[in-house]
């Protein structure tokens, strides 16, 4: 085993650990507030890069317009997705929303596909980029500005939780829907205020990906698995172990690609399948999560 | 007339996968992402086995079933013991392991590039290259299935996992065995999932991983909430309905790059429209004490 490159894998993990990290808090914050799966979350994601690339190729905006014109647009589709596919179903069985949930991401890249068209297209941030050299690890500006401004914005995120009345609220749903409802706060209006913050962070997360590599309308499912990865290694509705989760499922998948096996190395292409394989085995050994101590929950 | 049989194979094709997806999803109210997953593992068992290995129609058919059902008692030991939307992640995080081995396990499945070349199945000496003949093929079992399988939603195995989805303790209470009853509809399901697989891959003769995508499973979910889950009829209906629905698109003016997208689209917006009318009662909630 060469440790040579072992530096370069742990950035290379914290970077795609702060990506997981962004998409998935979203999914942590509903999950744990409405008890639904959103399986349209990832794709939630790939329209955040899109409008992105809307506003900043098409109609040729700076970053700064094209952010707050992809907020605005991402905020308004939240808004929709949450009042249409999500809300009118949750006092039936859980099995509805997960159908329109699905039909929602459908919709999504359908729409998106006939829009933009299926090749893959990637943000230009006009200006010649050079990767850093650091200790022999290198680091693109870009990659640089990710770890950073997904720190900050997980702090964000939790002060939001905690310091806010919002954040008051969704934390005593998560404890207990009963009781929370029953001292009259309303599950309606604070949905909308966690759904809306998860799809930007999420959106946030796409524009992210789609400056440092690339992005193509399929790429919200594999997104949503990953964040689905996340969410089980943490534990359902748990958001510091969904965040802890997604490092650690950068990490592993990092490592293990990059790593060589006493002369075996796995191929890259499975890169993809360890978040799966993680499923598989944090649910068959420990359901509840990695961080959950309560009884099993499934 | 040769287009009118190429759809009425598709609709023999989609009708073994529906049904069996009925007794799963339908009846036992298991969301079940990974039944794509089972018809992928079935065709590519009978294009390996046929191309590499050049063995029967028989030998093809059965292993197909046999591997598919195997897989679903791997799965079904992980996933049965969850419930609910622990068991939906865990079977779509099956689903993705099976295309994420079919895309790079190169060396077996020839990755994206799919296998080509699966001959078409030789019954009492006669190659079946005509489309009517397969279609007397592939309608002679999808007869023997859709029998067998309506035998089986009048059986009491049928009202015991109608039961255990809709109040497990009570059922339980019963002596019913959950988990059992459970496993063995998924054994089922998965293995008539393969059947359809195998005459997919030899009626196509040319199968690759985008044939198997999460798109294939909405497509089947989309025929069960339309036709009603749980019930047969319906669920003929509904296959027969869908599968014939976009074909009218052919022949209106869309250039083909988005023909696709349409017929996604146009799914996706009918498996909504079929919930929200029908919220209340497509699903019922479980039945307090």
């Amino acid at each position: 085993m060469s440790l040579d490159i072992l530096p370069q894998l742990l950035i290379n993990s914290l970077i795609a650990g702060s990506i997981y990290a962004l998409a998935s808090s979203g999914l942590a914050l509903t999950y744990g507030l409405l008890k639904i799966l959103n399986f349209a979350h990832g794709h939630l994601m790939m329209v955040g890069v899109y409008m992105f690339f809307m506003f900043n190729d098409w109609f040729g905006y700076e970053v700064i317009g094209s952010a707050i014109g992809c907020i605005a647009v991402i905020a308004f589709i939240a808004y929709l997705s949450l009042k249409i596919f999500v809300l009118p179903f949750t006092r039936y069985s859980y099995v509805l929303s997960f159908v329109t949930t699905l039909a929602l991401s459908t919709i999504f890249e359908a729409w998106i596909s006939m829009q933009f068209g299926v090749n893959v297209k990637s943000l230009t941030t006009g200006f010649q980029v050079h990767s850093i050299e650091f200790m022999g690890i290198f680091i693109t500006p870009i990659q640089i500005i990710i770890i950073l401004s997904s720190i900050a914005l997980l702090g964000c995120l939790a002060f939001f939780i905690h310091y806010t009345p919002y954040g008051r609220r969704l934390r005593a749903f998560s404890q207990n829907e009963y009781a929370a409802q029953g001292i009259g706060v309303s599950k309606t209006n604070t949905s909308y205020v966690v759904f809306i913050v998860g799809a930007l962070l999420a959106a946030y997360a796409g524009v992210m990906v789609g400056y440092e590599t690339n992005m193509q309308p399929t790429m919200g499912n594999a997104y949503t698995i990953k964040a689905f990865a996340a969410m089980v290694l943490g534990g359902l509705g748990n958001v510091w172990g969904t965040v802890a989760g997604s490092y650690l499922l950068g990490l592993v998948e990092n490592l293990s690609i990059g790593l060589d096996f006493w002369g075996y190395s796995i191929p890259a292409g499975y890169k993809d399948a360890f978040a799966f394989m993680i499923i598989l085995f944090v649910l068959l050994l420990r359901p509840q999560g990695l961080f959950n101590s309560k009884s099993r929950a499934a | 007339m040769e287009y009118v049989i190429h759809l009425a194979i598709l609709i023999c094709i989609y009708l073994i996968l529906a049904q069996a997806f009925n007794l799963n999803f339908g009846i036992g109210y298991q969301f079940n992402l990974a039944h794509v997953a089972s018809y992928s593992i079935g065709a590519y068992t009978t294009a390996l086995l046929s191309t590499e290995l050049e063995q029967g129609f028989i030998v093809c058919i059965i292993a197909s079933t046999l591997l598919s059902a195997l897989f679903a008692v791997l799965l079904g030991g992980i996933a049965t013991r969850l419930k609910a939307d622990y068991f939906a992640i865990g079977t779509l995080a099956f689903s993705f392991v099976v295309s994420a081995l079919l895309i790079n396990w190169k060396s077996l499945t020839r990755g994206v590039l799919g296998i080509t070349g699966i001959p078409r199945p030789i019954i009492f000496g006669r190659e079946l290259n005509e489309n009517l003949d397969f279609l007397i093929l592939i309608f002679a079992f999808v007869l023997l299935v859709q029998v067998f399988l309506y035998f089986i939603f009048r059986s009491p195995y049928a009202r015991s996992l109608k039961a255990q989805a809709e109040f497990e303790h009570a059922a339980m209470s019963l002596a019913k065995n959950a988990g059992l009853v459970r496993n063995l509809s998924f054994l089922i399901a998965s293995g008539l999932a393969g059947l359809a697989g195998s005459f997919f891959a030899y009626y196509i003769n040319y199968i690759d991983p985008s044939s198997f995508s999460l798109t294939e499973m909405i497509f089947v979910l989309t025929i069960i909430v339309v036709g009603k889950p749980g019930s047969f009829w319906g669920v003929i209906a509904g296959t027969v309905f869908l599968v014939l629905l976009p074909e009218p698109l052919r022949f209106i003016d869309i250039p083909p790059s988005i023909l696709g997208h349409m017929r996604q689209l146009l799914y996706a917006l009918i498996l909504f429209s079929v919930v929200w009318f029908n919220k209340a009662n497509l699903f019922p909630v479980q039945r307090g004490v």
